[in-house]
C-alpha cells in the first residue's frame, strides 16, 4: 500500500469533474491527474493543495498519510 | 495509444527514434572511422529532431508539461550521466591496457579517429539511455 493515498477520482465523480478538467485548473496534464489517482505518483504539497482547492476540499480530506504505507 | 500519451511522451518516442535510426545507421551500416561521419550524424540527429519536434507541436493542442515531467527528465538525465561515467571508466581503463601491453599505438595517425568514434559511441549510448530511461519512467510507478 502507497504511502500517500487519495479519493480524488471519488470526490471528482461527486463533481462530475473530468480527469482533463481537473488538470487544466490545477495546471498539470492529465496523464498525471492519472498517475496521482492511481496511486502511482505523489504530488508536491504545492501541486496537492491545488487539487484540494480545485475539489473544494480540505487537504486532508483529499490526501492521508500512512506511516506503514512504501515510498 | 498516441491520444493517451503527454505531448513531452510523444516527444521522447521521436527523439528515441531519430536516434535509433541516425546512430543505429551510422555504427552498424557505415564505417566509424571519419570525422565527416561523425559530424554527418550531428547534423541529421539535429534536422531530423528539429522535424519531428515541430510535427509532434503543431499536431498537439495541448503542451502542458508539470512537475511530474520535470522529475522523470531528471531522472533520464541521471541515469544518463551514470551510463556516461560508468563508459568513460570503462574506455579509460581499456585505453590504458591495449597502451600498456602494447596493441595500441598512441602516436599513430589513426588514433585520434580511433577516440573520436569511442567517445561519441559513449555519448550516443548515454543519450539513448537517458530517453530510454524516461520513457521507461513514464509508464512505471514515480
Amino acid at each position: 500500500m502507497p504511502a500517500i493515498r487519495n479519493q480524488i477520482r471519488e470526490l471528482r465523480a461527486l463533481r462530475e469533474l473530468t480527469q482533463q478538467e481537473l488538470a487544466d485548473q490545477v495546471g498539470v496534464t492529465r496523464q498525471t491527474v492519472i498517475a496521482i489517482e492511481q496511486d502511482k505518483y505523489s504530488p508536491s504539497l504545492e501541486t496537492a493543495f491545488k487539487v484540494a482547492i480545485a475539489l473544494g476540499v480540505p487537504l486532508d480530506q483529499c490526501f492521508q498519510y500512512d506511516s506503514r504505507g512504501k515510498r | 495509444m498516441l491520444a493517451s500519451l503527454s505531448y513531452r511522451e510523444k516527444t521522447l518516442y521521436a527523439s528515441l527514434a531519430a536516434e535509433l535510426v541516425v546512430y543505429g545507421s551510422y555504427f552498424f551500416l557505415h564505417g566509424q572511422n571519419s570525422v565527416n561521419q561523425v559530424a554527418g550524424m550531428i547534423v541529421a540527429i539535429i534536422v531530423l529532431q528539429i522535424i519531428l519536434q515541430s510535427v509532434i507541436a503543431v499536431l498537439t493542442r495541448n503542451r502542458v508539461t508539470d512537475e511530474r515531467d520535470r522529475l522523470i527528465e531528471l531522472r533520464g538525465y541521471r541515469a544518463g550521466y551514470l551510463a556516461l561515467a560508468s563508459l568513460m571508466v570503462i574506455g579509460l581503463g581499456m585505453l590504458w591496457f591495449h597502451a600498456t601491453v602494447g596493441h595500441l599505438r598512441l602516436d599513430s595517425g589513426m588514433v585520434g579517429l580511433h577516440f573520436l568514434s569511442v567517445f561519441f559511441g559513449m555519448l550516443v549510448v548515454a543519450d539513448i539511455t537517458k530517453t530510454a530511461t524516461q520513457i521507461v519512467v513514464y509508464r512505471k510507478t514515480l
